[in-house]
């Protein structure tokens, strides 16, 4: 970086006055107390000694899981982290999540620095400081025999897929300025979480070509065996780096700087390059390799089978079972109350109701995982973890469709039951207890059991806040592998077991409510 | 026969009441009610629909508390003060429709109530219930489940539900208004025989053989007042009231 490159983020970093207040005031309600001032030549993003690094790791050979341990992160990001710690003398930790919450989890000081295979683009160094470690171009590649292309406008009117939260949209939106003024057709950017996903629109052939990094796309060749090549280079200068991301921190950078430079002149960095073989050389001896079968078997298999599956499943079920027993818990009174006479405490219950059943789950994830620790500086401990963060939303949100279900199933009950409890000098609570709420159960017992399965499911969206469920599970072994229709059929053969068991769990409860029923009371009888 | 409505209860009275009245919204329910009931008597309640019957008994175990006046149940002042689960446990009510709970057993309906409230332990509850079931003439059906009786069944297993709280009071709210003849003559014989034991019964019912064989007296009601209080003799030859003989022709001729 140059001096007046350097002067000129200073600058910026005063012109965002409130931004630089806040995270001022958000590190001293972190770091206050500890002992962070101790050794001077280590960074002030390494709180508590150690070395937090997030990452989205799908990106190979940047950052992704090379193995069947998804907790197992492998790629140059990691093996340059690993150096840092090393060079700093720290132990290091790796925290995985969606790519578009990685730069919010830094924002939130749960992480020390960003390693994610992300472009340093000067529209992000407004926000953060970044420190380049690794060259690169970027490429636009389409499936293999599509003649290349001479310049970006060729690419009018051809649809383009680009990693969500990435920046490519945004350079092809500019060229798509040019375009349209030159009254041309726009390209149509679509865009996928993943790169997994984006790199499979290229291969079943729904979009024409997608962006991505050249040492990306080095990498995957062997994977991809010789089914894409490279139809353009684009001359955008901005795209030339890999970089680091801490937050705002002259000195901070500074020495990260000299940390990554001392890495180059002792030939580590060199080693890691020679590892992951980031050459075009390199790459052009893997293109012949023979075409894939349709469906591998023994992938499904092994995936049915592995304990990253089982554990994905666990954590699944786990988190869906503590969220509705809970949400069960929540909705129980409120029903109550909101049966009840009118009040201050109803008012607010309905409130409460209208937001958690109007707002998206999803954002609902994303704002107590990324937004809560802005406002309470105890969400950004390690405490808080994914799991909880997962647990405490999906209560919330899953109590306000619960609350309904109770509501109905009380008022579905009879109310000469409560007369004939109340005329047998029963208290409130053994009237409620013994009458009202073994009635109201049988009532709300199937559509519980069906917002269960529906909850379920939902419990795949929290793969965005990083936990490792059973679909964050499935894509991070597809974007391992490209092997996707068998990981996908695994996980579906997973989410299948489960909802069936449960239903038929629901048909066993069922029974026990013979009472309802005249025939089956009877057959019961006989 | 009827008391001034200025003294106080009579506290020798099961039940003594004095102005007692009733309020929904504006529209007045029961209006300065007076009277008493002695131990072990028979009343039974007779009126055009909508003239009291049900809310007056009701105020007795409070379920439809009173506005106004003094109710006095065995001697106490009955008032938002009083101990609700004494009261019932003294004053049992039967409903029109049997309002069973449907989730448990006939026998399980019947010892519920003393095994929450009475802490009566299961083995002397279900004693007591298989008695009252043999009563009612049941005792064969105490398995099963409310869903799986007839009306008249069901309603037969609601009285023995409410004699297993061994009240001093019965209060039957039109007990055999949603039966058929033949049910209605099986519960008939059997608050027959539980007036012949002795205790204090109220009865709102449209049953004129009940009222005419088994009352020591009928009140009869309009418009939340009592216009009568007579033995079944004299109100069914010779009742005082215009409004009174407008509704016994009304019965014959029904």
């Amino acid at each position: 970086m140059t001096h007046s490159m350097a002067q000129f983020m200073r600058r910026c970093s005063f012109r965002f006055r409130p931004r630089a207040l806040a995270a001022a005031l958000a590190g001293v309600l972190a770091i206050a107390g500890s002992a962070q001032a101790a050794d001077p030549d280590l960074p002030g993003f390494i709180h508590d000694g150690t070395l937090t690094v997030c990452t989205n790791p799908t990106l190979p050979p940047m950052t992704f899981v090379n193995g069947t341990d998804v907790n197992a992160v492998d790629g140059i990001d990691m093996d340059i982290a690993h150096r840092l710690a090393e060079y700093w003398h720290v132990p290091m930790v790796v925290t995985t999540m969606d790519f578009t919450g990685l730069f919010p989890s830094l924002a939130a000081q749960r992480c020390s620095m960003v390693a994610s295979g992300i472009i340093k683009l000067p529209d992000r160094e407004k926000n953060f400081d970044a420190v380049s470690y690794q060259d690169t171009a970027l490429v636009v590649v389409a499936r293999a025999g599509t003649p290349p292309l001479s310049s970006m406008a060729d690419l009018s009117g051809k649809t383009v897929a680009v990693q969500s939260g990435t920046s490519y949209s945004a350079r092809l939106a500019k060229e798509n300025e040019a375009l349209v003024q030159a009254g041309r057709a726009p390209i149509i950017i679509q865009q996928y979480p993943t790169e997994d996903q984006v790199v499979q629109q290229v291969l079943i052939g729904r979009v024409f070509a997608f962006a991505s990094q050249d040492v990306e796309l080095y990498y995957r060749q062997e994977q991809l065996h010789g089914k894409v090549n490279v139809i353009l280079v684009p001359p955008y200068p901005e795209y030339r780096h890999f970089a680091l991301y801490i937050r705002k921190n002259a000195h901070d950078r500074e020495l990260l700087e000299q940390a990554i430079a001392t890495m180059g002149q002792n030939g580590q960095m060199a080693a890691i390059q020679k590892k992951w073989a980031i050459s075009p050389d390199a790459a052009k001896a893997l293109t012949r390799t023979p075409p894939a079968p349709m469906f591998r078997w023994d992938t499904f298999f092994s995936a049915l089978t592995s304990t990253a599956f089982m554990r994905g499943a666990f954590i699944t079920l786990a988190v869906a079972v503590l969220s509705h027993f809970t949400a069960i818990m929540i909705s129980i009174p409120m029903a109550l109350a909101l049966n009840g006479r009118d009040s201050l405490l109803k008012m607010v219950l309905k409130g409460y109701v209208s937001v958690f059943r109007g707002a998206p789950t999803l954002l609902q994830l994303l704002f107590i995982w990324n937004a809560l620790p802005q406002f309470l500086p105890i969400f950004r401990e390690a405490w808080f973890t994914p799991f909880l963060a997962t647990w405490l939303s999906l209560s919330i949100n899953e109590s306000a469709y619960q609350v309904e279900i109770n509501r109905a199933a009380l008022g579905a009950v009879d109310k000469g039951q409560e007369l004939a409890g109340d005329a047998l000098a029963m208290s409130r609570r053994q009237v409620y207890r013994h009458v009202i709420f073994p009635q109201a159960l049988r009532i709300a017992l199937p559509p519980t059991i069906n917002e269960f399965i529906s909850l379920l499911k939902t419990t795949s969206l929290a793969s965005v806040i990083s936990l490792q469920e059973l679909l964050a599970v499935t894509q991070i072994q597809v974007a391992r592998t490209f092997e996707f229709t068998e990981y996908y059929a695994a996980a579906l053969v997973y989410y299948l077991g489960m909802v069936f068991f449960f239903l038929f769990l629901q048909k066993r409860v069922e029974r026990r409510f013979a009472w309802a029923d005249r025939h089956k009371a009877t057959a019961n009888e006989s | 026969m009827n008391p001034d409505p200025k003294t106080m209860p009579d506290p020798s009275a099961m039940i003594s009441v004095r102005n007692l009245s009733k309020l929904y919204k504006d529209f007045i329910a029961l209006d300065r009610i007076s009277f008493d009931v002695q131990r072990g008597e028979k009343i039974v309640v007779l009126g055009p629909s909508g003239s009291g019957k049900s809310t007056l008994i009701r105020c007795f175990n409070r379920i439809e508390p009173h506005d106004s006046g003094i109710l006095s149940i065995d001697g106490q002042i009955i008032n938002a003060q009083t101990d609700l689960t004494q009261l019932r446990a003294t004053v049992g009510l039967v409903f029109q429709n049997y309002n069973l709970f449907p989730h448990l057993s006939v026998l399980d309906n019947c010892t519920l109530a003393p095994r929450l409230v009475k802490k009566t332990p299961r083995a002397s509850a279900e004693e007591m219930a298989m008695r009252f079931l043999k009563q009612v003439n049941i005792a064969e059906q105490a398995n099963k489940y409310p869903i799986q009786l007839s009306g008249g069944q069901q309603q037969r297993v609601a009285i023995a539900r409410a004699l297993c709280m061994q009240p001093e009071v019965m209060l039957f709210d039109e007990p055999t208004a949603a039966l058929d003849p033949e049910a209605i003559s099986g519960v008939v014989a059997i608050m027959n025989d539980l007036a012949q034991q002795g205790i204090t019964t109220l009865c709102v019912t449209h049953e004129m053989g009940f009222a005419r064989h088994i009352a020591d007296r009928i009140i009869f009601m309009d418009k939340g007042r009592i216009l009568e209080i007579t033995p079944p003799a004299e109100f069914f030859t010779n009742p005082k009231t215009q409004r009174a003989r407008d509704f016994l022709d009304q019965m014959i001729s029904y």
